[in-house]
């Protein structure tokens, strides 16, 4: 818990800041405490204890930016610390747009979402062994060739934010996490290696998966992959499992970056309002989501929230900003400061998703005469300079409507803007896995390239 | 290994001597816990048994600048300092780590620590093994000690030789850091060591826009050395390369697609052999026998002309270490050699399971991290052929002459790298530039297909960093030009060379 000493070092710092000649500061306080066990041979493996409480400070002197963070609450090292802060604005060039959010957009509140649940500040450790070995066991009694789990755990994470300014504001927002996970490994009689992971994480103990269920969806993916192998180079539907889906969903919010928009480093600059995907699709950041595990009232500069639809119904609707690039693009905040004590406000996406379809996702494959199924991807994804999408790709052949051929050391390419349009079908099934989900999404045609 | 850095050349700096300055030697001979508190502590973290335990202690000071739309637009300084806890019992690690030095917090953190222990209380030895670490850091100014102002001009000097190089230069961003960070490790054997270590980066990211294209360029440079690095890698020299890239990439070709001969342009290219071998090595992966190498000692797993050596006592490189996050001493030590695996990277806690001395490898991100076995500088020794002779040998090809970052999957070897500045070979000679490319392959396989190692050895100029479990450590990389004679080449082309 952020206790009232804690609250008072941060007026301090406030105080502080304005009697050395700070227009405007910002104190942001984070505490975390967090297990997580891993476990191996039935026992635990590892059992990581933590506990962390740091103090981030924003100020303006003269329209120059200084940040400082530390985890020393010391009320005595607080005008040494703020004096080290302040000092180095001599270094920041003047900027006008360098202000804390308006008074009057801190003043109002929506209720905040649920992200506490006392039952899970509750669970000891020994609700993460249990889990654990529960996990490894049910994977390894999945099939022979399962031969060990290289990494299975579970923990928990009780977060706790306070965020105070020179305007008055002080505002509180807590939440628990609990999460778990299972990667199996499985080899072929020729010795040849998987490693499938699954996971799950919610605010709430009663939402998470079963650790058998866990474990079980893990296996069945590490020994669907067995014998995967290159295909030749094509051009073909690809499916997007909604795992993966929800990493084209990361990619084309952060081409909706305001800052990237400003500086015209988003391939989406000059494409607001124009339709840029089928009419079915849409991408949602939804900060107010029920039990969502990035839900919160107030951003990181304590601007309220509010569900931003970034692409309605194939229409590119509206940037993301924080205060700074708001007011730089003469617009307002969209309340998307994302934030750690020891970081400056950066904009960023929180319960992020595309919105599910009407198609069932068994179809969606059915109708692929011969495509790719991808579960699995590596690399960086999306150039947001230029909308450029290459990946290696794990999944699987489709055949006839079929997953046939286990496919890996394969890369899938192409353009987000030449892709979005190309989506020809969406699935009913949108999936969250922690704060991103997505459905199972198909583009008509795209660059394969393996052997 | 996470990264959007890029090759470049870190010249020898002439002249540089070790810091000796008083106050320096007493940041390297002062324990920064009392040794009585930290045998208080090491008993506690014993007090339930286990065999083995060890106290990090870390106390960091950094300062960062950044650079956007022509001005320095933040200032930024942070203080971390904490302490992590370890006991080994077996196969079992108990790890507990808390914020600050505060002695009776400490106390509890060891006994979290304890918990996975369930018998007698273990042995503590006195802390009588008590030395400094050799200081790597090739240091004659403190950064620290440099006016923030003279610290922050280095990327207006850069911003204005980029925008200067090129009119179709549009965006200029720039990030300039240096920390230092104190360390004092104690364990349950007796030892106490002390160490300290700076560490610097400059960077720049420029936008070029021209033809109705836009393309990016990358370029920066650091290490573990002082301020006066950049009197021999000028931050003019930085921004005017990563700005040479974005321009040369506009206009670009679409990448060829499907199995083609690839060379590899010396120095960061290296990521090849961290990416594509160098995790598969690392002990955790070997002892729970998931990763391709295990137990292939002694085998061919590579082209005979191919040696692969991590060496963290490469003085001022930016993943060089004196000692290790457990203690021990690093080494350079010979991973593959002419072809054959030699041996693995060995922290404490896997060697003992698997009767390894450790290699020096056991690192961690902060107090915040438990230790796993890492990678320090990771190069491929240099071989005969010229760069001319290796490119004009391709009759059609891909050059590979940048890279944005990699992924690995250590258990089947596969591996991606993005290509961020790559050229045709047409005839042996590097005509267009490409855009898009992705190369993909499985490790052990790519060794095999090098053919040919260019005589030019280089390590990149000292802004990787890797990435594993969520832990993220500076390292460094490096290669001479390499062929591999067949490699995937991952791109959007529509008219490829093999068509389903």
């Amino acid at each position: 818990m952020i206790d009232s000493q804690a609250i008072e070092t941060g007026k301090k710092c406030l105080a502080a800041a304005k009697s050395q000649g700070a227009a405007q500061a910002e104190v942001y306080i984070e505490n975390g405490k967090n297990y997580e066990v891993t476990a191996r041979d039935g026992e635990v493996e590892t059992l990581k204890n933590s506990e962390s409480l740091g103090l981030g400070l924003r100020l303006f002197v003269d329209g120059r930016l200084g940040f400082g963070y530390t985890s020393n609450f010391d009320p005595a090292s607080v005008d040494a610390f703020v004096g080290e802060v302040v000092a180095l604005t001599k270094v920041t060039a003047a900027d006008p747009h360098n202000q804390l959010p308006g008074a009057g957009i801190l003043q109002s509140r929506n209720k905040a979402p649920e992200t506490f649940d006392d039952k899970v500040a509750s669970l000891s450790p020994a609700w993460a062994v249990d889990a654990a070995i529960t996990m490894e066991k049910v994977a390894k009694g999945f099939d022979p060739r399962i031969k060990t789990v290289s990494s299975v755990g579970a923990g928990t994470y009780q977060y706790d934010v306070a965020i105070l300014n020179s305007l008055g504001l002080l505002d509180h927002a807590r939440s628990t996490y609990l999460w778990a996970w299972a990667g199996p490994y499985a080899a072929d009689d020729a010795g040849n290696g998987q490693v499938a992971y699954f996971f799950d994480m919610k605010c709430f103990a009663d939402e998470l998966a079963t650790p058998e269920e866990i474990a079980n969806e893990a296996a069945r993916r590490v020994t669907a992959r067995l014998g995967a192998d290159k295909i030749d180079s094509g051009h073909m539907p690809v499916v997007f499992s909604p795992e993966m889906a929800a990493g084209l969903a990361g990619g084309l919010a952060g081409a909706a970056n305001g800052d990237m928009v400003f500086k015209q480093a988003s391939f989406l600059h000059d494409k607001l309002g124009a339709s840029i995907a089928p009419a079915n699709f849409s991408l949602i950041d939804d900060p107010l989501k029920y039990h969502g595990t990035a839900s919160g009232a107030f951003d990181g500069e304590g601007v309220p929230t509010r569900r931003l639809p970034i692409i309605e119904a194939g229409k590119l609707n509206l940037f993301l900003y924080d205060t700074y690039t708001a007011s730089k693009a003469g617009t307002r905040s969209t309340g998307s400061a994302a934030r750690s004590y020891s970081s400056l406000p950066r904009i960023g996406t929180s319960n992020l998703y595309i919105a599910p379809g009407d198609v069932a996702p068994e179809k969606i494959v059915g109708d692929v005469k011969k495509g790719l199924y991808v579960t699995s991807m590596m690399g960086r994804g999306v150039d947001t300079v230029t909308g450029d999408y290459s990946r290696g790709a794990q999944g699987f052949l489709i055949e006839n409507g079929e997953l046939t051929q286990p496919v890996q050391e394969v890369t899938v390419a192409g353009n987000l803007l030449e892709m979005l349009p190309k989506i020809d079908a969406i699935g009913s099934d949108l999936t969250f896995r922690g704060s991103t989900g997505a459905p199972t999404l198909r583009v008509a045609e795209m660059t394969v390239s393996g052997r | 290994m996470k990264s959007t850095a890029v090759v470049g050349t870190a010249a020898a700096l002439p002249g540089c001597v070790r810091a000796t300055t008083e106050a320096e030697l007493h940041h390297q001979t002062d324990p920064l816990l009392d040794p009585t508190l930290l045998k208080k502590i090491l008993e506690a973290a014993m007090s339930r048994g286990g065999d083995f335990a060890d106290v990090f202690v870390e106390d960091t000071s950094g300062t960062s600048f950044s650079l956007e739309e022509n001005k320095v637009r933040s200032a930024q300084t942070g203080f971390g300092r904490g302490v992590g806890i370890r006991v080994l019992a077996g196969q079992k690690i108990g790890y507990a780590y808390c914020e600050g030095f505060d002695p009776q917090r400490l106390i509890e953190t060891a006994k979290t620590a304890a918990f996975i222990a369930d018998a007698k209380p273990g042995q503590v030895a006195d802390l009588t093994d008590r030395r400094t670490a050799s200081d790597m850091n090739l240091m004659r100014v403190d950064p620290a000690a440099v006016a923030s102002v003279t610290r922050a001009e280095l990327l207006m000097r850069g911003n204005e030789a980029a925008h200067a190089f090129d009119g179709r230069v549009k965006q200029v961003m720039g990030s300039y850091f240096d920390a230092a960070k104190r360390v004092t490790i104690a364990n349950s054997d007796g030892l106490l060591i002390n160490d300290y270590r700076v560490l610097q980066r400059l960077h720049f990211v420029v936008v070029a826009e021209g033809d109705g294209d836009r393309r990016t360029g990358f370029h920066g440079g650091g290490g573990r050395s002082g301020f006066e690095f950049f009197e021999g890698f000028p931050p003019e020299q930085a921004a005017k390369e990563a700005a040479r890239q974005a321009t040369a990439q506009l206009g670009a070709a679409e990448a060829p697609v499907g199995e083609q001969t690839v060379v590899l342009a010396n120095g960061w290219s290296g990521i090849l052999l961290h990416e594509a071998v160098g995790h598969g090595l690392e002990a955790d992966f070997i002892r729970k026998g998931t990763s391709l190498y295990t137990g292939k000692v002694g085998e061919k797993v590579a082209s005979e002309l191919c040696t692969v050596i991590d060496d963290g006592q490469l003085p001022g490189r930016r993943g060089s270490l004196a000692i290790d996050d457990e203690g021990a001493e690093t080494q350079r030590k010979v991973l593959i050699e002419n072809g054959i695996l030699k041996g693995y990277l060995v922290d404490r806690h896997n060697g003992s399971l698997m009767n390894l001395e450790t290699t020096g490898s056991g690192r961690r991100e902060s107090f915040r991290h438990y230790v796993m076995p890492r990678m320090t500088n990771t190069f491929l020794a240099p071989g005969t052929s010229s760069p001319k002779d290796i490119i004009g040998s391709v009759k059609n090809g891909f050059y590979a002459k940048n890279f944005g970052g990699g992924q690995v999957d250590i258990t089947n070897g596969n591996f991606v790298f993005e290509v961020a500045e790559g050229y045709l070979i047409e005839n042996g000679e590097l005509t267009r530039p490409v855009k898009g490319a992705t190369l993909i392959g499985v490790g052990p396989e790519v060794l095999k297909q090098v053919d040919m190692v260019g005589n030019d050895p280089e390590l990149d100029a000292g802004i990787g960093t890797c990435g594993k479990n969520g832990q993220s450590v500076p390292v460094g990389v490096g290669l001479p030009h390499v062929r591999i004679a067949k490699l995937t080449v991952g791109g959007t082309k529509k008219s490829m060379k093999a068509m389903v």
